[in-house]
């Protein structure tokens, strides 16, 4: 049986053991009908061009966890934020753990979907907001739609400056083969709403590890996960990824973010590990005035694969988006960029700007990069800058001639190239930690602030 | 006389594309449709041997396994293949000794064109072929060529005289089966140019081929073969037109060139088929082929203005397989009303210290979408490559579209690559400026948009950058509201 | 301390110095002077490690030890500075954090002990202050949208932090109005000791107001056309360099 029979099969069982009497799942049942139709991405699909995404869609994968596992705290205490208070949201292969959480219903919402779907109380903010801006024809939105339950909940309330950022940690025990785990988060900034939110993935265990659970024939779990993000009048969100995950797993990252007038969101994805990783980022643009930012930073080594796919469809006057990736890339890995800007006819005023950068350093590294722009208004200014090279010569040598070794002096000016993407993180420990990941990846030692 | 304001609208009218007349002579034109029949009566028309005839079979074979690719960024309605002729000649001598024995309503054709062969013969020392319908009805110049020699002649005449060349080298840098309009090509292909310069030569003038499409419900599908051999150069014009009609003409050309070592090719195209008219009727598909091949330490550098068609489709490329070799593409594409371009480059880079350039300015107006489409790819074993690609666009009016899909793929880590593309308006600012030192509006965004072009303008030899010129001011006409 | 001897070197295939001798020793300055392309940026490229030259005769001889084949970082490690004509941008990095790899970098290649922070920052503050830069400038992007000036008392500031035994200053005055011309100067002149040496180049006898060279030569056409005294740069700046 195909992993798309497979999956499709699977929806009756999973519909056995699920709460069927929600508006939710009116979505789950039309979803797995459109994912029959679609399938996985056929290999000449252009969406797909660069990412070979069938490796990763084991016919074994399942959706079915068979037990739970249990986790000591050593082994996760370094996915967390340090010397920060924040809010927790933890979920261990998919299912919410409440030891490690810290969750909050006082005056805002910050927990879990499962429990809100099933709550009348909230029937109406879900209708409304649940699975409204998910493209519909796109594979694995459609999967995730299909079989998802459980992941965030967060709710910030008109006017609320939220006092401690969120962190949500879905963290793969590597308990058990062939998962394939499908997370869904739920997000909604009400107006004059203000929050940051750190998303991460971690798995504890893969293929390669020695663990009592690892075995020839191993496959790692592969996430499926989905964000829907709703930002409201005048709002205004920090969204921050960290994908810094075992060199065997994979990530399918879909997120969607809708903003409305005068709003704010910027988002910064992190992606230092895992396998294959694609991101899918979408942000439509529902108002004027509304400000859309884009950034990252992805250092890869090994086989490993990342692709970086945005979205910004421009859908209203006076607005702006700004689009900046970094690659680096070592060993024989990786990367993808292709960055979309449509601007509707209607959107006059719109400043889009959209700039990748690569340094490619292994001798096998690859990147394969889009920066595409259709634009149908024409007072607009638009632009977009890509480039793929080395560290300049004369830099190495400045560097050098101060005494700095050539192992050092790439470091740093590795560094240099990737830094300026840190200069809007507004919240210090994060930053600190991925400053930390970064000097850690490339092998220098760059703690010094004056 | 008075000039009155009924003759200036006339005028104005005719302003709008003044190639669209047609030209009255007889034709021999075969019935609409195409099987194996059809593509056996083209080789046997033009007397050519069996390997040519049996080319062309397997490219029509090929052709009829294939699906009409939908991926490009635009719009029409598909052709219907029965339905089109494929053969269209003048019905006069099949060739001509010289210029006295040419129809003289042929000639006069050309006198409308602008490209009076007699004087260009006297006075810019342009060696021209001309391609009327499919078929090539004149060759300037052939002389003075030969005695370097240089042959200069149609594909037709080169199948016959230089079998050895065509043989060894059509379909090498487009094999027949490279995609639809290619293998289309292959099968059909009624006439075109064919260039050969020998070791160490450099070509004494501009070459230059002028295509036409005169009859109705035709296509055309010229064949396009220019060799460079080592150390070598020559330069190229192609320019092309066609008669204003209601119903869409086909035009699916292939141009193949070969830069053998040390080697220089210089390709301009200034294209100016019919493109519609102001409701979107009628017009040129423009399904064209366009490749190079590079070997060590060539050049081959395309230029092209793209004016006309309803709709374009287009991607004259490079493959840098030697080292040291050097691609470039310089592109202005203008679209106005319902136009439709959707026009780019490839630079395969597959030598070390290869290099690359792409500068491409895409004006949009009317109703028109205007797309670059390109694809800079670096393989393993391109040390030191190096590319630089610049994609401006630029929107005229509320009503038009304009749009950029540069793919860029790096697999050496010595490469080094810079891409950078705008899309902005003229500015009113820029257009008041002008107004108030007395430049009426129209003029100033001549002005503007010659400037944006300067950079590819540069680039066209001089007798084309003229023309280039008057045509980019033609098309923007009445853009502004 | 520095010794050169009958020095060829060429860049692309192109012959640049044609057979230079010099020699400094310790406690002194010299100032090499000559019209463009002379060979002057060459030959402190050349001393400095820079590979695009290539030396096809002669030798460099350092703290007696010939350094040919020594790489760029390991003749600084030794003590030799550069003061760049050009300085180049490197934004992401700022000048402190720069300049502690740097300093820590040279005192593990001299196999001692990583500079402390407290002591580095003290450090910072001192020479920063000698040479009259803002401590603002410090926490910028080294070299970055900084004025031609800056740029140089920035290099004029690294050199005091790394300490070096022999600096060589390529073209340092040129970009420089009075006032950064005073403050350069001056900062050379209190860093110059006994046991260092300094090499000028320059097409101007400008800072030689202000530094005052022990010697001063002229170089031509790759070669070193006269050596002299200070006065040498007076009789220059008077009768130019076709006097020679």
């Amino acid at each position: 049986m195909s992993l798309k029979e497979k999956m499709v099969s699977s929806f009756l069982a999973f519909e056995l053991d699920t709460d069927i009497n929600t508006s939710v799942h009116e979505i789950r049942s039309k979803s797995i009908k459109d994912f029959e139709k679609i399938g996985f991405p056929a290999k000449k699909n252009e969406y797909w061009k660069y990412t070979p995404i069938n490796k990763v869609l084991n016919d074994k994968l399942t959706i079915f966890k068979k037990k739970r596992h249990l986790i000591e705290f050593d082994k996760v205490k370094d996915f967390f934020l340090s010397g920060i208070e924040s809010y927790k949201i933890v979920f261990i292969d998919g299912s919410y753990d409440p030891l490690w959480s810290n969750t909050s219903h006082d005056g805002v919402d910050i927990c879990i979907l499962s429990s809100i779907i099933e709550n009348k109380k909230y029937e109406n903010l879900i209708k409304k907001h649940y699975n409204t801006i998910v493209d519909k024809n796109e594979s694995f939105s459609l999967l995730n739609s299909s079989f998802s339950k459980e992941g965030a909940f967060i709710h910030i309330p008109k006017s609320m400056e939220l006092d401690k950022p969120i962190e949500i940690i879905h963290i793969n025990s590597g308990g058990e083969s062939s998962l394939m785990l499908q997370p869904r988060n739920l997000i909604i900034l009400e107006k004059n709403s203000k929050a940051q939110i750190l998303e991460s993935h971690y798995s504890l265990v893969g293929k390669n590890d020695k663990s009592p659970y690892t075995y020839p024939g191993f496959i790692d779990p592969l996430t499926n996960t989905l964000t829907e993000i709703h930002v409201k009048e005048n709002a205004n969100l920090d969204y921050y990824k960290i994908q810094n995950d075992l060199e065997t797993t994979s990530l399918i990252d879909n997120t969607y973010i809708n903003q409305k007038r005068d709003s704010e969101v910027s988002c910064h994805t992190f992606s230092f590990g895992g396998n294959i990783v694609r991101n899918n980022l979408n942000f439509f643009q529902n108002g004027q005035n509304i400000n859309s930012i884009m950034k990252g930073i992805t250092i890869l080594g090994g086989n490993q694969h990342t692709d970086h796919h945005t979205l910004v469809h421009h859908a209203n006057p006076n607005c702006e988006s700004y689009q900046e990736y970094k690659g680096i890339y070592n060993g024989n890995s990786t990367g993808v960029f292709n960055g979309r800007v449509l601007v509707d006819k209607i959107a006059q005023k719109i400043n889009a700007f959209q700039q990748n950068n690569n340094l490619l350093v292994g001798d096998k590294a690859s990147v394969n990069t889009k920066p595409q722009l259709e634009i149908f208004a024409d007072d607009v200014k638009c632009s977009h800058g890509c480039t793929i090279g080395q560290l300049d010569d004369s830099a190495m040598f400045y560097l050098k001639t101060r005494g700095i070794s050539e192992h050092e002096a790439k470091g740093l000016l590795t560094y240099a190239f990737a830094n300026n993407v840190l200069e809007n993180v507004k919240m210090q420990a994060l930053k600190n930690k991925i400053k930390k990941i970064i000097a850690n990846k490339i092998g220098v030692n760059l703690d010094f602030e004056l | 006389m008075a000039y009155t304001e009924e003759e200036l609208k006339k005028e104005l009218e005719q302003q709008e594309y003044q190639y669209g007349f047609t030209t009255k002579i007889e034709s021999e034109t075969f019935p609409v449709g195409l099987n194996k029949d059809i593509v056996r009566k083209i080789s046997e028309k033009k007397k050519e041997p069996k390997w040519m005839t049996d080319w062309r079979l397997s490219a029509f074979e090929a052709w009829e396994k294939m699906e009409e690719p939908e991926w490009s960024n635009v719009k029409y309605k598909k052709p219907k293949f029965q339905d089109i002729s494929y053969y269209s000649a003048p019905k006069t001598k099949a060739k001509y000794d010289s210029l006295d024995e040419v129809d003289p309503e042929l000639l006069k054709t050309f006198d409308k064109l602008g490209i009076s062969i007699d004087e260009q013969k006297k006075l810019s020392g342009v060696a021209v072929d001309i391609v009327m319908d499919s078929v090539s009805v004149a060759t300037t110049f052939k002389e003075t060529l030969s005695k370097k020699g240089i042959i200069f002649c149609s594909i037709s005449e080169a199948i016959q005289e230089h079998p050895d060349l065509v043989k060894k080298y059509l379909g090498t840098v487009i094999p027949k089966k490279d995609n639809f309009y290619s293998a289309l090509n292959s099968a059909v292909f009624s006439d075109g140019s064919f260039c050969y310069i020998p070791k160490g030569v450099k070509c004494p003038m501009e070459l230059s081929t002028y295509f036409r499409i005169n009859q109705a419900g035709t296509g055309q599908f010229e064949r396009t073969l220019v060799i460079a051999d080592e150390g070598s150069y020559v330069s190229y014009l192609e320019g092309c037109t066609a008669p204003s009609r209601d119903e869409n003409q086909l035009h699916a050309a292939v141009v193949e060139l070969i830069a053998l070592d040390d080697a220089e090719i210089k390709y301009s195209t200034v294209q100016n088929w019919y493109p519609g008219n102001k409701q979107g009727k009628g017009g040129v598909f423009n399904f064209v082929t366009k490749r190079g091949l590079c070997h060590e330490n060539s050049k081959i550098s395309w230029t092209q203005v793209e004016t006309g068609s309803a709709v374009t489709w287009k991607y004259p490329s490079c493959i840098l397989k030697g080292n040291n070799s050097v691609g470039e593409f310089y592109s202005i594409a203008v679209t106005n009303n319902y136009q439709q371009a959707d026009t780019g480059t490839k630079m395969i880079h597959l030598g070390k210290n290869t290099k690359s350039t792409i500068i491409s300015k895409g004006i949009s107006a009317g109703k028109s979408q205007n797309s670059y489409r390109g694809l800079v790819r670096i393989g393993n074993n391109a040390e030191n490559a190096r590319n630089f690609s610049q994609c401006d666009s630029l929107l005229m009016g509320n009503n038009c579209g304009a749009h950029t899909f540069p793919y860029i793929e790096a697999k050496n880590k010595t490469a080094q690559i810079e891409h950078e593309a705008t899309t902005s308006k003229i500015g009113e600012d820029q257009i008041f400026y002008c107004n108030q030192r007395g430049i009426d509006t129209e003029k100033a965004i001549a002005l503007i948009v010659n400037g944006f072009s300067k950079e590819v303008l540069n680039k066209l030899p001089m007798e084309f950058a003229v023309e280039a010129q008057k045509l980019l001011e033609i098309s923007l006409e009445g853009s502004v509201g | 301390m520095l010794e050169i001897k009958d020095l060829h070197v060429s860049i692309d295939d192109k012959k640049i110095l044609k057979g230079l001798n010099l020699t400094v020793k310790a406690g002194e300055i010299h100032a090499i002077m000559g019209p463009n392309g002379s060979g002057k940026s060459t030959l402190s490229s050349v001393i400095a490690g820079n590979e695009d030259y290539e030396i096809t005769n002669g030798s460099i001889i350092y703290k007696n030890e010939n350094i040919e084949d020594l790489s760029a970082e390991e003749r600084a490690n030794k003590g030799i500075f550069m003061s760049f004509q050009y300085p180049v941008e490197i934004p992401g990095i700022t000048v402190t954090n720069f300049i502690k790899t740097a300093i820590n970098s040279n005192l593990k290649a001299r196999g001692q002990k990583e500079m402390a922070a407290n002591e580095m920052l003290k450090k910072i503050r001192d020479k920063a202050k000698l040479l009259e830069v803002d401590s603002k400038f410090l926490s910028r992007s080294l070299n970055e949208g900084f004025s031609g000036g800056e740029k140089k008392r920035n290099e004029i500031f690294q050199m005091a932090m790394l300490e070096p035994s022999l600096a060589i200053l390529d073209e340092t005055d040129s970009g420089l109005d009075i006032d950064a011309l005073r403050i350069v100067a001056n900062g050379v002149n209190k860093i110059k000791s006994s046991s260092n040496a300094i090499v000028i180049i320059t097409h101007y006898q400008r800072l030689l107001d202000h530094i005052i060279p022990d010697y001063v030569h002229v170089l031509q056409d790759g070669k070193i056309a006269k050596s002299g005294n200070k006065e040498l740069a007076f009789e220059l700046e008077e009768k130019g360099y076709d006097w020679i």
